[in-house]
């Protein structure tokens, strides 16, 4: 399911490491591959990441917490094109 | 907090922090034990294995499916419910989901913590699966009744619970924005100031202190800042989070 790298160096592994987090994916290939690229330092740092972020949209899930006014301006062209206010609204 | 069986060393301030964390989960909360906060972080570990929630995972809609959830038992169903509901389907959540919650008679405050101790579990196990390495064992309870604390501030507003709006903290909660911009998830716990302040120290750590996120002429990690958001935009894409 690993997509592209986002032009980001690592991309590629940090994208199947994010797979692996959200249980898409085999953590230990993952995680061996990352390694790899950004050595035993960018691994920790890369798991305190995802450590954060698979907790903090539970966060804003759970409380129903609105996006501010200034990020949903910036980004209303590509949450239109992407159909994402559709989903969000979908929530209720 | 040690992770002896960790193939790479893991960075002081991430150990210290995880000690902290799991002391918080372990202490007597604003609204829940020290007992009912590990049953809460036990259950949100069994929730990964509940044949109801898995089933509702697949259900065009959660609400569809109904049954009871696996697990250890020792919290109150609705309290079971509002766990796993948030570790395995938190983008399926909706306002008349959490109204349900209440008017089966858990309180807004034991909601928001319970939110909080959830979290702070996910966090600390997500890293320790991160790491390739088993969950860390939970912590023995501590003795001692909740302190029953309610920051005078914290008001309904946009969100689902009331919360203390960027710009009117007060009191003992006068230093709760300190250093940030004011992001609305910052707000969210904060009707509950302890789990406000313990989730996003856990945050400040893992990922970046505030002062830090837009700083973008210095790299303060192994990772760089595109790598960083590039990896937190994935994770949030594959949660389907829209915040």
């Amino acid at each position: 399911m690993s997509g592209g790298g986002g032009g980001v160096a690592a991309g590629k592994e940090l994208a199947a490491f994010a797979e692996a987090v959200a249980g898409e994916g085999d953590m230990a290939a993952a995680i061996s591959a990352l390694r790899r690229k950004v050595g035993d330092a960018g691994w920790v740092d890369a798991a305190g990441v995802a450590a954060t972020f698979n907790a903090i949209d539970r966060v804003a899930d759970a409380t129903g917490i609105p996006l501010e006014p200034k990020k949903a301006a910036v980004s209303a062209d590509f949450r239109g094109d992407l159909d994402i206010d559709a989903w969000a609204e979908g929530r209720g | 907090m040690a992770y002896p069986d960790s193939a790479a060393p893991i960075r002081a301030d991430i150990l210290a922090a995880h000690a902290r964390a799991w002391a918080w989960i372990a202490a007597p909360g604003n609204w829940l034990t020290g007992a009912e906060r590990v049953a809460i972080a036990a259950e949100t570990r069994h929730a990964r294995d509940c044949r109801l929630c898995a089933a509702r995972k697949r259900a065009l809609s959660p609400e569809a499916v109904t049954g009871e959830h696996d697990g250890p038992g020792v919290l109150e169903p609705p309290m079971v419910e509002i766990v796993h509901r948030i570790v395995t389907d938190p983008a399926r959540l909706t306002r008349r989901w959490f109204e349900a919650r209440l008017a089966e008679g858990v309180e807004v405050t034991r909601y928001v913590e319970t939110v909080g101790v959830v979290a702070v579990t996910v966090s600390l196990d997500t890293f320790a699966r991160s790491m390739g390495v088993a969950p860390r064992r939970l912590p023995e309870p501590k003795p001692g009744e909740p302190s029953g604390y309610r920051p005078a501030s914290a008001r309904m507003e946009e969100a689902w619970v009331p919360l203390i709006v960027h710009g009117e903290e007060s009191g003992a909660e006068a230093d709760i924005y300190s250093g940030t911009r004011g992001a609305y998830i910052l707000m969210a716990l904060t009707l509950v100031p302890e789990a406000k302040r313990a989730f996003f120290d856990l945050v400040e750590t893992q990922y970046l202190p505030s002062r830090w996120m837009q700083a973008f002429d210095t790299e303060h990690r192994a990772i760089s800042h595109a790598q960083i958001e590039f990896l937190a935009a994935r994770i949030s894409a594959l949660n389907q989070c829209v915040y």
